[in-house]
């Protein structure tokens, strides 16, 4: 029998599902390997609630996120956290340095009170979670590599070293050597290095590697001139919730 | 065989004739540095870049290659891929040329390595000398790279108004018939060349305080040198250094699966000794667990024993790896550190 | 060279076919295979080498031989799950077939070791490439003098072989200890780490005896320790390394300590040499 694969999204702009329904090449072979039996993006229906396989998209930042995931995680056999949001918190977690009720009145302004919110947290600060398919958006090619890894019971290979090395084998010149800045050299690869390939900095979506040397990136980031301020917004941008923000 | 003389407005029409039928592969700007490319045209080439971000050697040991199709299922099947298409390489500098001798030694040696050799034999190498260092950071005179005497198919030497061109192999000499713009290398040439290779010996300095005959020497006195850990406090263990150099071979192995999940692609990418997971094996130890000595495992690597094993030094000075350092860490002050002279 | 020699220089990341004939756990984290290959010669490989194990999708594993070339029809493996490669071989039963490259590195010197004594010191894991050796040992057992086998492990249950164990047991032409770090209830035997077993050893002539000493790298340094201490020269005692091996071939790159490749120079290093090598142990 096919394994059955359901899609959830918590806090996130649901790009990462597009990704996963822009695979047109391979969507059809996938579908093939797999029965999708709860994608709100794609289908009406949902077809089954025990599962496979569960790619859950978004941040925690609700109770109700908080008691849903844990459902979801009861009902699932092998869950994916699915993107930045989802593997790191993500943009999401900027809220996290603010107070929370000035961030509800921002946001929600006469009836900010109505309205309930946690800091933000990634999917493995909830549950526990089985693999991860980091970036913002996810990389369609890991998609895949994930998907056929779980078919064939392999471990996903997630990379946890720098960017730098697919930034080199890409040939690339160097973002700091144009100027910017880049969080390339402590952010972990498996992007192929998209964004400087096209000419922008890293802005460490995929997250932080198990063995940053932030010292040494933040006194490269001082050296080009940005404040301790401006360091932190580097890196709070997708990775607030990791050391080296603090 | 005789070396010959091009003159320099007859150079395009060489390299145009070239181009009419052959993939030529040639330096070509990118931004504000120079990539080795296919090129459609003589004026895409820039025939005064100083260093390409990666060597000419991408072209026999491609960054990703695939070496093995494979089907999944009860009866799995497997067919290698060796595949090679021919390819002029034009304008290659002699570090990246010396570095081919330490490759060919390595992907030589039994049992060889067809996947490279195949691509190797079918490359035409043509060079193109340098009459100055790229930049600060060369050293190809301390590690004997400034000079090649072979291993080019053609070397082509910019006097000026013509080129001195040495031929390195047969089938350079027949390279030379297919241009047709060629003459005999006068006395008055020969000096040119000579006038040419005293200057060059003058811009040329060397930058390591002693000669590098003794670096395998002064690397096993510094096996338990704190210059290992002082370099390695600001280290990111990026592997740049080792993605950038000409003669890093090292790679790791992977296996691709199709959408299909039915059948899929064997295939080795560079590997950089620098990131952890290089030395890991599956119960998870990790042999190599300090920056620190990985990064003596490269320079030891570089300095020792490629050296002891190939009779090559792993290193021929280009440099790329500390023009590609973002913390500056670099080969000519760690060697300087390390004989316990006081770095410049 | 025959055609299949040089199919095999063609391209060296081609694997040959094997099919699996015999399949059983020995313990809960190891499996025992038995392998015949589809071209239906023998292996032909050398007690201590090492063959690339290759599952097409999920990759490659350096996988040593745990059977005596002198058994030819087939080779044996026993497998430890760590990783995707081992966990899908342990998936797997008789009739599957599996890719194959090697066999690769050195291998132990048997020649050398001929009309010597020889002691077997092996601790957990490292009892798959030592009873490759043990096998070809007692196989052969009029080439050698007095064999000696010293065996640890964590607990009882991890005891590999338990067949062979109690085969070695009962002959009297070789002395056989087992200890385990860890007894349960029903462990009558030998209780401690290793270097324990060492006071067992009886009779034999350190000055001209090999030992072979395989196990997890925390073991070297202890072993060899007791290994020289009863007079074993430097030279005559032999280990087999653990590292990262992608390609088998010494080009890869992952295995190299100083200026050896384990899987070409290796695994198999005497002492001597492993003194040198520094990062070794």
């Amino acid at each position: 029998m096919k394994p059955k694969v359901a899609f959830f999204s918590f806090t996130s702009c649901e790009g990462c599902q597009l990704m996963f329904l822009n695979l047109e090449d391979e969507l059809l072979d996938l579908l093939g390997l797999v029965e999708i039996v709860n994608f709100r993006e794609a289908m009406k229906e949902v077809l089954a609630d025990e599962y496979d396989i569960a790619f859950v998209e978004g941040s925690i930042t609700t109770h109700s996120d908080i008691e849903e995931v844990e459902d979801i995680r009861k009902r699932t056999k092998i869950l994916i956290a699915f993107g930045a949001c989802a593997t790191i918190g993500g943009i999401n977690a900027i809220k996290n340095f603010q107070p929370l009720d000035d961030v509800r009145k921002y946001v929600y302004d006469r009836d900010w009170d109505k309205i309930d919110t946690v800091p933000t947290m990634s999917v493995d600060q909830v549950v526990d979670v089985d693999c991860y398919i980091h970036g913002c958006p996810v990389d369609k090619k890991e998609i895949l590599d994930v998907v056929t890894s779980v078919i064939l019971g392999k471990t996903p290979r997630v990379p946890d070293y720098p960017v730098c090395v697919e930034c080199k084998l890409a040939e690339n010149v160097c973002v700091f050597d144009k100027g910017l800045v880049c969080l390339g050299p402590v952010t972990r690869a498996g992007c192929s290095a998209i964004c400087p390939t096209f000419g922008n900095k890293c802005l460490g979506c995929r997250g932080i590697i198990s063995d940053p040397n932030v010292n040494a990136e933040k006194d490269l980031l001082a050296e080009r001139g940005l404040s301790i301020d401006d360091i932190l917004k580097e890196f709070r941008m997708f990775d607030g919730l990791s050391e080296v923000s603090k | 065989m005789l070396p010959k003389i091009i003159e320099r407005d007859d150079l395009r029409a060489f390299v145009e004739a070239l181009l009419a039928d052959n993939v030529v592969v040639a330096p070509i700007r990118k931004g504000e540095k120079y990539v080795f490319s296919e090129v459609e045209t003589f004026d895409e080439i820039a025939l005064d870049y100083n260093i390409s971000l990666l060597s000419p050697k991408k072209f026999f040991y491609p960054q990703i290659e695939t070496v093995l199709k494979f089907k999944i299922g009860d009866r799995p099947e497997s067919q290698a891929i060796t595949e090679a298409s021919p390819v002029i390489i034009f304008g290659i500098h002699p570090c990246d040329i010396a570095a081919t001798w330490l490759l060919d030694e390595v992907f030589k040696e039994d049992p060889a390595d067809p996947n490279y050799l195949e691509k190797r034999k079918k490359a035409v190498l043509i060079g193109l000398n340098c009459a100055q260092p790229c930049d600060e950071f060369s050293f190809c005179r301390d590690m004997g790279s400034y000079n090649v005497e072979e291993g080019f198919d053609l070397m082509l030497t910019d006097l000026g108004e013509k080129y001195f061109v040495e031929i390195g192999s047969k089938l350079g000499e027949e390279i030379l018939v297919e241009g047709a713009h060629f003459r005999d290398a006068t006395s008055g040439d020969l000096k040119d060349r000579q006038a040419y290779q005293e200057k060059k010996e003058t811009n040329f300095v060397k930058r390591i305080p002693y000669d590098t005959k003794f670096l395998p020497e002064i690397l096993e006195e510094s096996y338990d040198s704190l210059v290992w850990d002082a370099i390695a406090k600001r280290c990111f263990s990026c592997g740049s250094c080792n993605i950038v150099c000409p003669t890093c071979y090292c790679f790791n192995v992977t296996d691709e699966v199709a959408a299909s999940a039915a059948e899929g692609e064997r295939k080795r990418v560079w590997d950089s000794c620098q990131l952890a997971e290089f030395t890991e094996v599956a119960g998870g130890e990790v042999f190599r667990e300090e920056r620190s000595s990985r990064l003596r495992h490269r320079f030891f690597r570089k300095g020792k024993w490629l050296l002891e094993r190939y009779g090559k030094l792993g290193c021929v000075g280009c440099g790329r790896c500390d023009r590609n350092c973002l913390v500056k860490i670099n080969s000519v002050e760690v060697y300087t550190q390390l004989a316990g002279e006081p770095v410049q | 060279m025959t055609v299949e020699e040089k199919d095999r220089a063609a391209a060296i990341f081609k694997p040959e076919t094997g099919r699996i004939v015999a399949a059983r756990m020995l313990t809960e984290t190891e499996k025992f295979f038995r392998v015949v290959l589809d071209h239906g010669g023998p292996l032909g490989h050398k007690p201590g080498q090492f063959v690339e194990v290759s599952i097409f999708g999920i990759g490659e594993a350096p996988i040593s031989i745990c059977s005596s070339p002198t058994q030819e029809d087939s080779f044996e493996m026993c497998v430890r799950n760590v990783g995707s490669v081992t966990n899908a071989m342990h998936q797997m039963g008789a009739g599957a077939e599996i890719g194959l490259r090697g066999p690769y590195g050195n291998g132990f010197d048997m020649e050398a070791m001929k009309g010597r004594d020889v002691l077997f010191v092996a601790g957990g894991l490292g009892m798959a490439p030592a009873r490759g050796v043990i096998k070809y040992v007692l196989d052969k057992r009029h080439d050698f003098n007095i064999v000696t086998i010293l065996y640890g492990a964590k607990n009882p249950s991890e005891l590999l072989f338990k067949e062979d164990l109690e085969e070695w047991q009962a002959r009297p032409d070789c002395d056989f200890h087992v200890t385990v770090d860890r007894p349960d209830d029903s462990w009558k035997g030998n209780t401690g780490v290793i270097t324990t077993l060492f006071r067992n050893i009886s009779n034999i002539d350190a000055r001209n005896a090999w030992a072979v000493v395989v196990g997890p790298p925390v073991m070297y340094k202890y072993v060899i320790l007791e290994a020289l201490s009863i007079g074993i020269p430097e030279s005559r005692i032999l280990c087999s390394l653990e590292r990262r091996m992608k390609c088998g071939v010494g080009k890869c790159g992952h295995c190299q300590i100083s200026n050896v490749y384990v899987c070409k120079e290796g695994p198999v290093f005497t002492y001597s040499q492993i003194k040198r090598l520094r990062e070794g142990i």
